[in-house]
């Protein structure tokens, strides 16, 4: 039943991008997401398309894996396209009743449009499609450990995503056998009113959420034994370098992110 | 520093309390002492609550006694500064699988021991890649370990252990969830691991069996030693073992069964081996004295044989299973055929056993016969309703009871008595019905009518059980299908389990039992149905499919214990029936033949 859920969809093949190391993929999608934020015209929108264009080709995905990222986000997209597209004032293109379109509004909205698949491409295509969901997280943990002093819990936020994506597959399974074990005993789930359907979903979810507390518990036990004691002190078995290739495409980044900035300001 | 006059682990007087929020605090070992060897492979046997686990633990130094001193590789373990030692130097297994593994790959979770002692890099990197290559997962190093078989989690959990380069390994039930091949197989490279590395093991299991591979075996009961000894002089003493709840070796406990038929004395050991259980039976039927057999004959004459009481060849079918194939994720790279080309029936009233190895699909044709997984191919017809059409599922899900394996986990409601209820009120009965079906349920399982108004999550994992079992036979189906409903169970649990499943066929249900062991199947089933790969190799009484031990041990199956231990006497005995599949009629089927022997 549950078993099509994929989480992450990375997309495992040998390319430049899969190679970099995950800190300069985190470094430039958030680079890439400040430009797309701060470049407004048609001329710097359209160089930043180009760029991601040209990124899809280094990953090596097919283009059709990259455009399926979009589903999910396509009514969010439409929504604030239309909703942009109605409510900006300027010279009215056409009218019906109170509905109207503007030169503005249809500008802004476009504008809207791509900024927001700009934006899902890049991540998608640097942190997701070509980053396993565990370098992301020792990425973030290496990123971030500057600030442990501060006291950030860098290192607590990396184990617990690393557990959680860990236990999803597990969690899985589990729902669909306890979903199974209460429709043997006569729970409905895709049947009947809305009453009867969150009182099944009542029967899925107690034992889930009691399962995963006992799992929590021997898994806390079985780390203990095996000393872990938080991260301090810890080794890492994956250990991520900077390559020739990083320094490259950073140089590249900022050479584009600075071009574009100065364009924009010169303006 | 490791080594102290021999002795690894010396436990002195220990005495460990569990503190419960406001209740009295739980004793769970009293004054225990003991002293495990250097390199010796101790098995710790004793009742579920017995403490055995709580020992394991406090050698482990994830629970301070709370009297008394542990001292492990010469490190006390009340010492603060002590507990990171002593835990490096003894890995522990534990009993789910899945609850263990840390690393989203098999390899990072390998990792994760050393990582946490702070071994450099290269270190890392080569204690990983050797301890995958010991317990064989070197190909799947890459994988996420969800994709593993029971069997491969448990030795990547031994991997991860070994990484950390201990002198000893503790195993807390780690076998409970395997089925009895890959159990075997995980003892074979534990065997492996004491003869290459030395490494000290404590084995605790409810499996006798693993006892048997032991230097040493303690019992416990109620926190304290009962006994303790080699396995030969601990399983010599059966009635005292039996006492306990645990079960001792079948050869035993036939020889023992014989000596009390004939009032003889067993000699000193001669329980110990399959072998010398042999000879002392021969012994033993070679002393009867003519005035003896005519004594016993009156009473052992029609109990030979293990054949059921009530037959029901000819009632009516109830499930017709007709060339039934299924494949999950067809068509994809991931596909996997589960059944193929499956032909059986069920008549209404037998048991029928279903036997077969882990992934030979059993789970898959049991969830085809109330509509969990349609028919492919072929088909199912559940008292003469299709099992693939939609409106028919609804109805045969209302007959058709299913009760998975660890069903305790799916109990969701505010008290045993409402989780009860939930069946029958799904069936839409009314509340008087409701309220005498959850009583009756509630009687055949045990539960006391004060249990039935606690919380399911205030009770014990055995009683959680019961209460999962009676949620399904309140609902009074017409076939009850039970997958391994004793599994995880210490053996007087198991028997007490087992004991309601012939109970409801007694009173007429007709129940399907999935079991991994071939001497329930076989005392309990009306017919037995084995599976291998996908297909059915045999269908027929315990006896027809017992008959063909190359057919079973191809499939990875056996003929039950007592049914060999028979077979191997029959060239002295030649009127021997190899058909008994309880120590009980084993006993008397040997006495029966060596009364007619000496005529």
């Amino acid at each position: 039943m549950m078993s099509n859920i994929s989480l992450g969809r990375y997309y495992p093949t040998r390319s430049i991008l899969h190679a970099l190391d995950p800190r300069t993929k985190v470094l430039a999608s958030i680079l890439m997401m400040a430009l797309i934020f701060i470049a407004s015209d048609p001329l710097p929108m359209a160089v930043i398309g180009v760029l991601t264009l040209f990124l899809v080709a280094l990953s090596r995905v097919p283009f059709k894996q990259v455009l399926i990222s979009l589903r999910p986000m396509l009514f969010i997209l439409l929504f604030a396209a239309v909703l942009n597209m109605l409510t900006v004032s300027g010279n009215v293109l056409w009218q019906l009743g109170p509905i109207r379109i503007t030169d503005q509004g249809l500008f802004t909205a476009l504008r809207m449009a791509s900024r927001l698949v700009l934006l899902i491409l890049n991540t998608t295509l640097l942190l997701t499609l070509t980053t396993t969901p565990i370098h992301v997280s020792d990425a973030l943990e290496n990123l971030l450990s500057p600030f442990k002093r501060l006291g950030f819990p860098a290192h607590e936020m990396a184990m617990m995503m690393s557990i959680a994506l860990r236990f999803v597959p597990t969690l899985l399974e589990e729902t669909d056998k306890i979903m199974k074990a209460q429709s043997s005993r006569g729970a409905d789930y895709d049947t009947g009113g809305l009453i009867s359907r969150a009182r099944g979903l009542v029967s899925v979810l107690i034992p889930l959420f009691v399962s995963a507390f006992k799992r929590a518990e021997d898994l806390a036990t079985a780390m203990e034994a095996r000393c872990y004691r938080g991260g301090d002190s810890r080794t890492r078995l994956r250990i991520m370098r900077y390559q020739l290739a990083d320094g490259l495409f950073a140089t590249l980044s900022i050479a584009v992110a600075t071009g574009l900035l100065i364009w924009q300001f010169a303006n | 520093m490791d080594q102290v006059n021999g002795v690894f682990a010396a436990v002195d007087h220990v005495s460990f309390h569990y503190i419960q929020h406001g209740q009295e605090p739980l004793r769970a070992l009293n004054h225990v002492s003991l002293d495990i060897q250097q390199g010796s492979h101790v098995a710790i046997l004793g009742r579920n609550g017995s403490g055995k686990s709580t020992l394991a633990r406090l050698i482990n130094a994830l629970e301070l006694p709370s009297e008394g001193h542990i001292v492990v590789a010469g490190y006390d373990t009340q010492d603060h500064l002590n507990i990171w030692e002593v835990r490096r130097r003894c890995g522990m297994v534990f009993q789910n699988p899945d609850n263990q593994i840390v690393g989203t790959t098999v390899e990072e979770d390998v990792a994760f021991g050393p990582e946490n002692l702070g071994v450099p890099q290269p270190q890392i990197r080569i204690a990983v890649d050797q301890a995958l290559a010991k317990v064989n997962l070197s190909h799947v190093a890459e994988r996420p370990p969800h994709l593993l078989s029971g069997g491969q989690k448990q030795k990547l959990a031994i991997a991860g252990i070994l990484a950390m380069q201990p002198s000893c390994l503790i195993l807390d039930e780690a076998t409970s969830m395997l089925d009895p091949v890959t159990r075997t197989d995980f003892m074979a490279l534990v065997a492996e691991l004491i003869k290459e590395h030395g490494l000290t093991v404590i084995n605790i299991t409810h499996h006798m069996e693993e006892a048997l591979l032991a230097d040493r075996v303690v019992v416990m009961n109620d926190g304290h030693i009962v006994l303790s000894g080699t396995p030969a002089d601990v399983f010599d003493r059966v009635e005292l073992v039996k006492s306990q709840g645990l079960d001792v070796p079948v050869h035993g406990e036939i020889l023992h069964r014989l000596a009390q038929l004939t009032g003889q004395k067993l000699l000193p050991l001669e329980t110990a081996s399959w072998a010398s259980a042999q000879a002392g039976v021969i012994r033993i039927l070679k002393t009867l004295t003519k005035k003896q057999q005519v004594q016993d004959m009156h009473e052992t004459f029609d109990k030979g044989d293990d054949q059921p009481s009530q037959t029901t060849q000819n009632h009516e079918i109830i499930i017709r299973v007709e060339n039934l194939s299924f494949t999950y994720s067809a068509g994809t790279t991931l596909e996997s055929a589960a059944l193929k080309d499956v032909t059986f029936d069920v008549r209404r009233g037998e048991l029928l056993g279903i036997i077969g190895h882990s992934g030979s699909g059993k789970s898959t044709l049991i969830q085809h016969l109330n509509g969990l997984l349609r028919a492919q191919k072929g088909t199912v017809a559940v008292l003469d309703l299709d099992a693939t059409d939609n409106h028919a599922i609804r109805k045969i899900r209302q007959r058709v009871g299913l009760l998975f394996q660890y069903p305790e986990h799916q109990l969701f409601e505010e008290t045993i008595y409402q989780d009860i209820a939930f069946g029958p009120k799904r069936l839409g009965l009314e509340p008087a019905e409701i309220n005498k079906r959850v009583l009756w349920a509630a009687s055949i399982v045990g539960l006391k009518s004060d249990e039935l108004e606690r919380s399911p999550f205030e009770l014990s994992g055995g009683q959680r059980r019961r209460a999962a079992i009676a949620g399904v036979i309140a609902m009074r189906p017409d076939v009850l299908i039970l997958d391994e409903p004793a599994a995880g169970l210490d053996p007087a649990g198991r028997e007490e389990i087992l004991g309601y499943t012939a109970k409801l066929r007694d009173e007429g249900s007709t129940v399907i039992l999935v079991s991994h062991s071939m001497e329930d199947i076989a005392r309990l089933s009306d017919r037995v149905l084995a599976l291998r790969d996908g297909r059915v190799v045999l269908f027929g009484t315990p006896a027809e499919v017992f008959s063909h031990p190359e057919i079973l041990a191809a499939a990875d199956l056996a003929v039950p214990k007592s049914a060999a231990f028979l077979r191997d006497l029959k060239a002295i005995y030649p009127s021997l029936s190899d058909h008994c599949y309880t120590t009980e009629s084993a006993a008397l089927e040997l006495l029966r033949a060596g009364s007619e022997a000496c005529q």
